[in-house]
């Protein structure tokens, strides 16, 4: 029952769960900045957010406190990954990895 | 196409105060696409209408950077914009409802007796949602942005009355 929670988590961001999704993944690799997470979004999944996107998933991710800002440098603000962040990051990848895996089966089966 | 900071203006003040400066820093001073515009403005919408993002803009979560001054800051800021209804707003809410739903009906009882027989079944089956709608600032939403008032209500009438005209020609 815990396992569903932290996906129904996820799953509640509605619209904004892919790119909270992304921008999670983004800052486990460390802290950034919007611009740099966008850079690195793109880079990863081919998905370019616009700033719209991109601070209405922060914002909801913040409010959840699975991420928190950093003091900004200049006019740029810095967030990094919480801890809460990481346990839901994980089983959400985890989650992921089953699925695909099944897919991959059936895949090679058909 | 509008730039960065003349769009920016569309967002509520709390987020711009806690956004706004990174905001402008991510978006860069080129020119915005169509599709950035649209995105922005969608991202305007939903910062007056979603109840997580005012969580996230109400609160001081920046990094600390003062003691005393910053927490009774951010105990005014959510004390201002708390929803707070009593139990004499619901009353209020319920008065209007009722009241609105009998304006509905008489209306369009008085309308088909007149001959407008379309616009009789209009008001009429506008009596419930309609009035529903109108008692909402005085309970449910009281408290909210007016800017956010405006478009839920007005939105939701606009769908109302054109369905009510869909419904009429069928």
């Amino acid at each position: 029952m815990a396992t569903r929670n932290r996906d129904d988590l996820l799953a509640g961001l509605g619209r904004f769960s892919e790119p909270a999704l992304y921008i999670l993944i983004s800052l486990a690799e460390g802290p950034k900045h919007g611009y740099a997470m966008t850079q690195d979004i793109e880079s990863v999944s081919g998905q370019a957010l616009g700033p719209g996107t991109l601070y209405g998933a922060i914002a909801r991710l913040e409010a959840r406190k699975w991420i928190e800002p950093l003091p900004a440098e200049e006019r740029r603000r810095p967030y990094r990954l919480t801890t809460a962040g990481q346990r839901v990051l994980r089983h959400r990848l985890e989650s992921m990895r089953a699925v695909v895996r099944v897919g991959r089966a059936r895949l090679a089966e058909g | 196409m509008p730039g960065a900071e003349r769009l920016l203006r569309l967002y509520p003040r709390a987020w711009r105060e806690r956004y706004g400066e990174e905001f402008l820093a991510t978006v860069g001073q080129g020119a915005l696409s169509l599709q950035q515009v649209m995105d922005i403005v969608s991202g305007a919408i939903d910062a007056w209408l979603s109840a997580d993002v005012r969580r996230a803009t109400t609160a001081v979560r920046a990094a600390p950077s003062g003691g005393e001054p910053m927490k009774l800051k951010s105990m005014m800021i959510c004390e201002r914009t708390k929803l707070r209804y009593t139990k004499r707003d619901s009353l209020i809410g319920a008065g209007v409802m009722i009241g609105a739903t009998l304006l509905f009906l008489l209306l369009g009882i008085a309308a088909q007796r007149d001959g407008w027989v379309a616009t009789g079944e209009i008001l009429k089956s506008l009596a419930f949602p309609g009035s529903l709608t109108l008692s909402m600032p005085f309970w449910l939403m009281k408290g909210q942005p007016w800017k956010a008032q405006a478009v839920i209500l007005g939105g939701t009438l606009a769908l109302l009355v054109a369905a009510g005209c869909l419904a009429s020609l069928i």
